[in-house]
């Protein structure tokens, strides 16, 4: 079922989405648009947010309390919810950072041996 | 609704995002419709992505529910019939249940206003064999030593009911109430205080014996309804019957004592006087309460009493006496409140009421199986489609839930109109009113009901439903797949179940219809039609050294002779049947007169009359005459007998009329009375109980200096008048001739003597009542569950018949080869109800009479009229499955 792949998606991205998204929003408040196209531009186009991700991620961050939203006017003059990381927010994503760049770090050893 | 709110905003949202993305791509130079194409398939499914977004919210569970329900409700809707009958089944299903409930929690579960009344009970003196059919009491001299040596109690009391009618003097109006000589530390034994003023003065000792003598403590609805609520009611002076008062206390609201909160009651100090310090004949005798000690139960209080009480009997001189007191026996005091009969009825019809609800509950199941199995197809595409198992029992459940809940806001309704109209019929038998409205409890109850009829009858159809394969069902004619078969049989078995259950109701019913009809067709021997009947509120103590014959009760009935339609109009100590008062007699008898009798002694119940009450009764004499104008105070006293003296009396058996002329000592003193006239039997304390002997005397020749006197003018007189017009008419017109006699005469109580013997049937008029109701209901359950199986059967078979036509089956065999299904089952449901009626013939037994719990009529009567109106039932089905067409049968799979 359609649903399932959604599912899928959310989960194979779960936690670096949810990084991905408090980091774009270190550089101040943005909407649910701005934040996709931010990640995409940023990413070199390379990484897409797709809308069934993103939206169930901004409401999860919000249900975890890093992240709240206010309704807001663009400057094209449209109403739009505008997302703001929290204090709890930025401590969560130290967190993710910290453990990322482990991570990468472990991976990039592992690889790193073997070309040798 | 925050919910509501949060969705606008997400659909909000998402919105923005889509004019966003579109702008940006116009901006960038697309065509606009070209924008909004890539974009919608750049967001993709948009319900999608909301769905998936508002599980992150976590009310996922509340959503599904209303969708479940909305569901439900859409499918409902589609099958009006269905849905009325399964929501109607129910409604009567939980009515019965629910209406028995609240009577029983008011009569028997409800506790009472006092302290643990749990442990309160009676205590009284007992013979040594320990028997107890009558509430003896105990003298004082006797509970003073229980108090004194009994380990077992915390406290003991007592209180007796002062003499005769009584009536509270205020400063502009008087009214009846009833009065109550207690221990000064009876309210201590309660566990209550006055709420205003104070209690009696207790002695030392615990026992006041003559302090405080003259305080009185008043309840709450006298002091609301006399003297306003006002405070400054303490101190002030009353008069009890003409003796004067003062009141010191008002006990709290809703407190009673004996309970009877209909009452006004009065209570004060008894005051003990020269007999109490003997044990002889005349002592008078207490009604004792005890509180046990916590943790003591009855039977050990008793135990411990009742050896105490041997050595106590020493004190009794008199050897029949000592037997008679020579032991102990406890009743528990709540219990004492209803009779035990209604109790038990109560009891047999909550169990019935419980078993319309089985029967109801199963019919729903029946329903409901039917409906999965039509569903099947549904279910398995929805389960083809990826719902879960437990999805499509949720789903089912939710059905349930629903049904149930609408049929419960109906068996409420139902309830309260049940309640309401046998809250008439209840009161007589109850010692409080039935409160009209549903309580927390009553809701409570009935919530839990509906939840598990909900679940009871809906969760195996969802199993089932459930758990069916797939495949099958969603070949053609997959609804002939094998399991079909296993779940035909179940719902034959509940049907089965079913009729047995509706025949044990159904024989209750009419068992006790035969006891009513009996009870109907007794000889009652006296007329009952359009006789009114006053019970006097006599104000005795108003009339002290004078002949009330002549003072009150003769004029009174000249007046009430003289009113408009009145034909006649009598006085009787007590009517037929009036249950209110009456007095037994010893006299000593001529041993001459009766050569054949060893004792000399007669003891009769004894009346008083006038002599116009036989045209108001239209009594039957056997011999002799009535009384008549001729027969005064200085005349020659005279007494009339009923057949039941005659009979035990008379000196020849074989010509009862012979008992005329026999001399009896009369109520007066040093005079003998003449028996001259025999009445034929006459039904006395109840409908079904034989008469017994009794003698009649005449009022007027009843005088002040007789022995009787008092207790017989002074405190019972019962008016009846024969009217050709409607009592609702008569009654005020009557009251206000009491009123003009003595204004305490007008709170009397007025019936009309049909009443009279309609309540005398007791609790098996109630009975009869609602099981009239439930058998009801359960027949026309039993039918509707044989007919919905039966044509549900014929329409899934109705290929195979038109196969059988086809090969050459006559019609007449598919009639019968449907109505032999049904008769499998009917007889089996009869067979297994038969056996259940008898074995609990037991329950019902003692509410019979003139037709045993066995009775082969009613036993063959109800199960002929069950297969009947069952094989009714079966015979649209079976006749449906005879007009098949073949050819259409055979093309429509």
């Amino acid at each position: 079922m359609a649903k399932e792949i959604y599912k899928n998606r959310i989960e194979l991205l779960q936690g670096t989405l949810d990084m991905l998204i408090l980091q774009t929003l270190q550089w101040g408040p943005q909407h649910g648009y701005g934040i996709s196209q931010a990640i995409r531009a940023s990413s070199g186009e390379v990484l897409q947010v797709e809308t069934g991700s993103l939206y169930p991620a901004l409401h999860r961050l919000e249900r975890q309390k890093w992240v709240e939203s206010e309704w807001r006017v663009t400057e094209s003059k449209q109403k739009a919810k505008y997302y703001r990381i929290t204090a709890a927010g930025k401590e969560q994503l130290a967190e993710n950072r910290d453990r990322w760049e482990q991570m990468v770090a472990a991976i990039g050893g592992v690889l790193g041996t073997d070309c040798g | 609704m925050r919910w509501r709110r949060k969705r606008n905003e997400l659909d909000a949202e998402i919105e923005a995002h889509f004019r966003m993305a579109v702008a940006e791509r116009v901006m960038r130079g697309e065509d606009e419709a070209a924008a909004r194409r890539a974009v919608e398939r750049e967001i993709g499914n948009v319900a999608l992505v909301k769905d998936v977004a508002r599980e992150a919210w976590g009310w996922v569970w509340l959503e599904r529910l209303l969708q479940d329900v909305r569901y439900a409700v859409r499918q409902l809707r589609k099958s009006p019939a269905f849905a009325v009958t399964v929501i109607a089944t129910l409604a009567l299903g939980i009515a019965a249940p629910a209406a028995m409930f609240t009577v029983v929690d008011r009569v028997m579960l409800r506790p009472l206003p006092y302290r643990d009344a749990g442990r309160l009970v009676y205590i009284n003196d007992a013979s040594q064999r320990n028997e107890h059919d009558y509430r003896a009491g105990a003298p004082y001299l006797d509970l003073e030593e229980w108090r004194k040596w009994s380990r077992s109690f915390e406290s003991i009391g007592f209180f007796v009911q002062a003499n005769g009618r009584n009536f509270l003097e205020g400063k502009t109006v008087t009214e009846g109430v009833a009065f109550y000589k207690v221990s000064a530390n009876l309210f201590g034994v309660l566990g209550t205080a006055p709420a205003l003023g104070r209690d009696f003065r207790n002695d030392p000792d615990g026992f006041a014996k003559n302090a405080d003598e003259r305080s009185v403590v008043i309840s709450d609805a006298l002091w609301r309804s006399m003297f306003g609520g006002e405070p400054n009611v303490l101190g002030q002076s009353v008069k009890i019957s003409g003796e004067p008062y003062v009141v010191v206390g008002v006990m709290p609201r809703g407190f009673s004592f004996p309970f009877d909160p209909e009452t006004p009651e009065v209570w004060s100090l008894a005051q003990l006087g020269d007999t109490d310090n003997g044990r002889t004949d005349g002592t008078p005798l207490y009604t004792v309460l005890g509180r046990l000690n916590s943790g003591v139960r009855a039977a050990q209080g008793e135990a411990e009493l009742t050896t105490l009480q041997k050595q106590i009997a020493v004190g009794y001189v008199d050897p029949e006496i000592r037997q008679e007191r020579s032991g102990v026996w406890i009743g528990s005091y709540s219990g004492s409140l209803v009779e035990k009969d209604t109790k038990r009825a109560l009891e047999m019809l909550l169990a019935a009421s419980g078993v319309l609800w089985l029967i109801a509950c199963v019919n729903v199941t029946n329903l409901l199986l039917a409906r999965a199995m039509v569903r099947q197809r549904e279910v398995a595409v929805r389960g083809a489609l990826g719902a879960g198992r437990w999805r499509i029992m949720q789903q089912f459940m939710a059905e349930g839930l629903l049904l149930s809940g609408c049929g419960a806001l109906i068996g409420i309704g139902l309830a309260l109109i049940a309640v309401k109209l046998f809250a008439g019929g209840i009161k007589h038998h109850l010692p409080f009113p039935v409160a009209i409205a549903p309580d927390w409890r009553m809701i409570a109850g009935l919530l839990l009901l509906t939840v598990v009829s909900a679940l009871v009858s809906s969760i195996w159809p969802a199993w089932m439903a459930a758990h069916a394969p797939i495949e099958p069902a969603l070949k053609q004619g997959g609804l002939q797949a094998g399991n079909a078969r296993g779940q035909h049989r179940m719902r034959g078995v509940l049907v089965v179940v079913e009729i047995a259950l509706s025949l044990t109701l159904l024989v209750g019913c009419g068992l006790l219809l035969r006891t009513i009809y009996a009870l109907r067709h007794v000889p009652l021997g006296f007329r009952t039609d359009r006789i009114i009947v006053a019970n006097l509120h006599i104000p005795g103590y108003k009339f002290g050294g004078q002949n009330m014959t002549h003072s009150l009760y003769l004029p009174l009935l000249e007046r009430a002779k003289h009113l408009p339609g009145v034909q006649s109009a009598g006085l009787m100590t007590e009517v037929p049947l009036g249950g209110t008062f009456n007095i037994h007699l010893e006299l000593k008898m001529d041993a001459s007169q009766s050569p054949n009798r060893k004792s000399w002694k007669v003891v009769s119940l004894l009346k008083a009359a006038t002599p116009d009450l036989q045209q108001v009764f239209g009594f039957k004499m056997l011999a002799g005459r009535f009384f008549n104008q001729q027969d005064t105070p200085s005349s020659q006293p005279v007494f009339v007998v009923n057949r039941a003296f005659a009979r035990e009396y008379s000196p020849d058996q074989q010509d009862l009329s012979k008992v005329i002329g026999m001399k009896l000592w009369h109520i007066t003193e040093g005079k003998d009375a003449e028996i001259v006239g025999v009445l034929d039997d006459m039904r006395q304390s109840a409908v079904a109980e034989p008469s017994t002997p009794e003698i009649e005397a005449s009022i007027s020749q009843i005088t002040p200096e007789s022995g009787v006197y008092k207790t017989l003018e002074g405190i019972a007189m019962d008016l009846a008048v024969r009217t050709d017009r409607d009592p609702k008419v008569m009654i005020p017109e009557l009251r206000e001739v009491l009123r003009q006699a003595d204004p305490a005469l007008a709170g009397s109580n007025f019936t009309t003597m049909n009443q009279v013997v309609e309540d005398s049937f007791g609790s098996q008029r109630l009975a009869a009542h609602l099981l009239e109701i439930f058998g009801g209901s359960a027949l026309l359950l039993c039918v509707a569950g044989l007919y919905g199986l039966l044509a549900y059967v014929v329409s899934q078979r109705t290929r195979e018949l038109g196969v059988r036509l086809a090969l050459g089956a006559q019609r007449g065999d598919l009639l019968w080869l449907v109505l032999r299904q049904a008769s499998v089952m009917l007889v089996s449901g009869v067979v297994i109800g038969l056996g259940l009626a008898l074995a609990s013939g037991r329950v019902v037994r003692s509410y019979l009479y003139g037709v045993s719990a066995r009775d082969g009529w009613t036993l063959g009567f109800v199960a002929l009229t069950l297969m009947s109106i069952g094989l009714l039932a079966a015979y649209l089905p079976a006749r449906r499955a005879a007009m098949v067409n073949p050819m259409e049968a055979l093309r429509a799979e």
